[in-house]
């Protein structure tokens, strides 16, 4: 036996560089080692940015890609496409007639012991779609050339999200890699799945199906799954989101219930449907199944396809293949350690380059005529002992003109994918953007008043004014869950209220509580809001650690940045104007409760509550140039209760609300909104016995909150089992 | 024989069920010794959706959506079956047990009925079983029927003890519960040794003759063990909680790897509160 030398993808057998390689290498050298360390890192942070941040990868993306020629793709090419219609045509008889196990060309005991052998997915008639329609192979090059089946996937796809992501991302991070032509693009044979999806859906939705950031389920990779959805312009969804109602699948929405005819599924398909399988109704969807067989859901891959990914099978497959289509299979397996197989091929390192055997991912799918393979894919360095795999782009290299892409005739000019409006948010989403927008105010608010509150609770004074002053503040302070309601008294110190801070932290909870919600929120933002977003946060934590006092600047550094993204970077959809109504009913309420107190005093001893009120509400420098720095109560309440034109104002939290709920449809809601205006207005003209209708308002802002959430986030009563469990009983 | 079968199950609810999806093994399905002549199922309130269809064992099931708000579900069977199972060969003629445990992986479908499944998963202690009943050559309906007996003395009948989800593993240990435990370990102790065996759900005659013992189960859903014996004499089924081999006064339901391929009525709801079940089961001989 001769030694096996594994083959070289970027140097030939005579020690030359291979065609596919020398524009990459030449753009390498160009770069330069440390500045490609330094990408790598950019190139990286630019994924994690691109996927909701509660999501963490497996993988880290090596900015060098995988080059194949155009005749290397073209042998993988028709190998996969063999591969994943032999592969659905097996599937489709193991759950169907069964001829392979009844001629024993697989061990019958071999399959029906798997636990991917889901029983209630086998059915007399084919389903709807193939039961493969999306599959993906790894791949070796062996030594002597040949590439090899290393893997097959046929359940969950893993990696497709990131297979779609990572050109883009690395083409703005490493534009020097792309200057040599010839690179084929992945853009027609995404627009074409988009396009075949489409086109099977109908006028149901496509969803994305992940575990969700809760779920115990087993979940291989969310980033994938969000990018995924992302790329195909599909919904993500969580268990959680789906309901069936007469035996089809229906998201929950803010318009209701709306079909779900398309699911590519991102979790196992065991205990998928309690229904017909047991297991928490929670984890899984009731009446997939069901759904499925009837022909009203299609599932990309239908529950039970893991079955032939075993590795068990691999070996047997070549007979089985040659009795369902007469063929025999393009592409062998590969038997032996596949460290001592694959060809090898550079990895940007630290120090520079490593060499490492690789194995190349391509996917395919079938879009109702044939199998269609991505010309492109993912490369994996295959030493990862721990950490994170590395993983390159494949390029597929034409030397000559642009290749056409051949695939099923379009039958009308495809519709484009509208934006989601608000009708298809689902209901977890808009709940989470509602919460975001309070929480964000609430800590905001929380800031304000201590930036107010630190500096006059420091001056000592024993004059009355300043008594009055230091009472009012503590009373603001205890209101806002700040300090203990039990010791709000005019003989609180800035001392005390330091200690206090230090003891409690309620800053550390507030920030926590907006950082979850961001998180849960975030597939709605895009990466460089999420990005800038997150930087301020991450600022606000840092300042934190030391103490809660001075991370105040932070905190309204946050503020800032947060609203100016909703601002300036969100559009006025479904999504926005719940993070809106949710920020109004926060700022609205607080200022309501906090006026109550601090305007709670005889005409005559107003003075104190409306500078502060006027400051809280940061109006005091348009205070000033409008009435030159006299303080009387009917400018005052006019501005912070009244003015339409005061972003802080009570009538524009009013205002706004109303105009929210109009959008939304919520017209009885809107009415409610429309009342307060007229009170926050008529308020405005009295100067006496204004605690108790400003309580009132507050109070009114906290039941319209509540209709809000019910009428919009639709809180059904958790499903539960209900099993037969004294049906066998002795008599 | 001909009897006619009504069972009816009814759940009443605390609070109205707002959305109720049920998934049911209720219709009798048909088998060698098994005629169904007429078998319907009744769903009160009617159901906004309902699928007959077939499982991968050729059991009938039936899906349901309720939509409207319901304070009671009632599902009613009724039917009328001819029952005749052919009586086993004598148990000196029956092929041996090896020659069984040998064919059966190679059956696709047999195959699955001698592997483990969740509730009918082989222990030491119940191989220790199977050899006892089982020494080489032993003919298979020999070793049935004394295990059979076996199954029946070892354990004690008493329900309460076991639900739908013990295992045969616990059960070889307790040694108390009802038909279905019994049947989980007789099955269990047939795989513990490559030999196919089933979980059948169905029904059991009372015979109300004086001064016999009322069999136990009887008017009462009822499960039992079904043994693949070789092609040449086929399934043979056996009811461990009576000491019986089944002929003519059980009525099939439906069959599976263990109680959970085909549990009678799963049901996911919304609301409902607490709720009473009742179930009301009638096998009457029809005389002709």
């Amino acid at each position: 036996m001769h030694a096996v030398t594994t083959s070289d993808e970027l140097i030939d057998r005579s020690g030359r560089l291979r065609t596919p390689w020398v524009p990459v290498m030449e753009a390498f050298r160009a770069i330069g080692q440390e500045e490609m360390s330094r990408r790598a890192a950019a190139l990286n942070r630019q994924v994690r940015l691109a996927a909701p941040f509660g999501a963490v990868t497996s993988h880290h993306y090596d900015p060098l890609p995988a080059p194949l020629t155009a005749s290397e793709f073209a042998v993988l090419e028709a190998g996969v496409r063999q591969r994943a219609h032999l592969l659905n045509v097996l599937l489709e008889d193991l759950y169907g007639p069964q001829t392979i196990l009844h001629e024993n060309l697989l061990p019958p005991a071999l399959v029906l012991g798997k636990p991917h052998f889901i029983r209630a997915m086998r059915t007399r008639r084919p389903l709807l779609g193939p039961r493969l329609a999306l599959y993906a192979a790894d791949l070796i090059r062996g030594p002597d050339g040949k590439f090899l089946v290393l893997q097959d996937y046929t359940g969950i796809i893993p990696g497709l999200g990131h297979a779609l992501t990572l050109r883009r991302l690395a083409a703005t991070t490493i534009p020097e890699l792309f200057r040599a032509g010839g690179l084929r693009s992945l853009r027609p044979a995404r627009e074409m799945l988009v396009d075949h999806l489409q086109r099977g859906a109908e006028n149901g939705l496509i969803a994305v199906l992940s575990a969700g950031a809760s779920s115990l389920a087993y979940a291989p990779d969310m980033m994938d799954d969000a990018l995924l959805a992302r790329a195909l312009g599909a919904l993500l969804i969580e268990p959680g989101d789906v309901a069936a109602r007469n035996g089809a699948l229906h998201i929950k929405t803010l318009s209701g219930l709306l079909h779900i005819a398309t699911m590519i599924r991102g979790l196992s398909g065991i205990e998928l449907d309690p229904l017909e399988q047991g297991g928490r109704p929670g984890a899984g969807i009731a009446g997939a199944f069901g759904a499925i067989r009837a022909g009203v859901l299609t599932m990309l891959n239908t529950p039970g396809s893991a079955l032939i990914e075993d590795p068990d099978f691999a070996p047997l497959l070549e007979p089985v293949f040659q009795r369902l289509v007469g063929e025999a299979p393009l592409l062998a397996p590969a038997f032996g350690d596949p460290l001592l197989l694959a060809s090898k091929a550079p990895f940007v390192n630290g120090a520079g380059l490593s060499s490492i055997p690789l194995s190349f991912r391509l996917y395919a799918w079938h879009d109702g005529a044939g199998w269609q393979v991505l010309p492109g894919g993912l490369a994996f360095a295959l030493d990862a002992k721990s950490g994170p795999a590395a993983m390159k782009d494949i390029w597929v290299l034409d030397a000559d003109e642009p290749q056409f892409y051949a695939g099923a005739a379009a039958v009308e000019p495809p519709e484009r994918l509208p934006f989601l409006p608000a009708a298809h948010l689902p209901s977890r989403v808009a709940d989470n953007l509602f919460w975001l927008g309070r929480s964000a105010e609430r800590l905001e608010a929380a800031a304000r008043l201590l930036m107010l509150a630190l500096p006059r609770l420091e001056s000592g004074t024993s004059l009355p004014r300043d008594v009055a002053e230091r009472a009012l503040i503590a009373r603001c302070l205890a209101q806002a869950r700040l300090i203990p309601a039990e010791l709000a008294s005019g003989a609180m110190s800035g001392k005390f209220l330091r200690q206090t801070l230090a003891r409690r932290k309620p800053f550390a909870g507030l920030v926590k509580e907006v950082a979850r919600l961001l998180n849960a929120a975030s597939e709605r933002l895009s990466p460089s809001m999420l990005a800038t977003v997150q930087l301020a946060l991450d600022q606000v934590e840092d300042a934190l650690v030391p103490n809660e006092e001075t991370a105040l600047p932070a905190i309204l550094g946050f503020a800032a940045t947060f609203a100016g993204i909703a601002a300036e970077n969100m559009s006025r959809d479904g999504g926005w104007l719940f993070l809106e109504m949710g920020r109004r009913l926060e700022r609205g309420e607080i200022l309501a409760e906090t006026l109550a107190i601090l305007l709670d005093a005889a005409p005559d001893r107003l003075e104190p509550g409306l500078a502060l009120g006027i400051e809280l509400a940061d109006s005091v420098l348009s205070y000033d140039l409008r009435h030159a720095g006299i303080l009387a109560p009917a400018p005052v309440l006019a501005m912070i209760l009244a003015d339409t034109g005061n972003p802080r104002s009570l009538n524009f939290q009013c205002t706004a609300l109303r105009w929210s709920l109009e959008r939304l449809g919520a017209d009885d809601d809107a009415e409610s909104a429309r009342l307060l205006q007229t009170e926050a207005v008529s308020l405005a003209g009295r100067v006496t016995e204004l605690a108790t209708p400003l309580a009132t308002i507050a109070a009114r802002l906290r039941m319209l909150s509540d209709r809000v959430q019910r009428r919009f986030f639709t809180l059904l009563p958790e499903a539960h089992q209900l099993e037969d469990e004294e049906i066998i009983s002795p008599p | 024989m001909i009897y006619r079968l009504h069972h009816a199950t009814s759940y009443d609810y605390a609070e109205p069920v707002v959305l109720g999806t049920h998934f049911m093994h209720l219709m009798p399905r048909e088998r060698p010794g098994q005629f169904i002549r007429e078998s319907q199922l009744a769903i009160t309130p009617a159901p906004e959706l309902r699928r007959d269809e077939t499982d991968h064992f050729g059991n009938v099931t039936t899906t349901v959506s309720l939509t409207l708000p319901h304070r009671q579900f009632v599902v009613a069977l009724s039917a009328t079956v001819d029952v005749a199972q052919p009586a086993p060969p004598r148990a000196d003629f029956s092929p041996c047990w090896e020659e069984i445990s040998n064919a059966a992986l190679r059956r696709a479908e047999i195959a699955e009925f001698a592997l483990p499944s969740p509730l009918a998963t082989p222990t030491a202690e119940i191989l220790a079983l199977a050899t006892e009943f089982f020494p080489s050559g032993e003919p298979i309906i020999a070793g049935l029927i004394a295990l059979n007996r076996k199954i029946f003395q070892l354990m004690t009948y008493r329900g309460g003890v076991t639900n739908t989800a013990t295992t045969a593993a616990q059960v070889v240990k307790g040694r108390v519960g009802v038909c279905q435990d019994y049947a989980h370990l007789m099955i269990a102790v047939l795989r513990a040794i490559g030999l196919p065996a089933r979980y059948v759900s169905g029904y059991l005659r009372t015979l109300p003759i004086e001064g016999v013992e009322k069999r136990r189960g009887a008017d009462q859903s009822h499960a039992w063990c079904s043994a693949w014996a070789g092609d040449a004499i086929g399934w043979v089924d056996f009811d461990p909680t009576n000491n019986l081999l089944v002929h003519d006064e059980h009525v099939t339901l439906a069959w599976g790897r263990d109680f959970q391929d085909v549990s009678p009525l799963r049901g996911i709801i919304l609301g409902g509160g607490r709720h009473t079940l009742r179930v009301n089961v009638d096998l009457d001989p029809v005389l002709t």
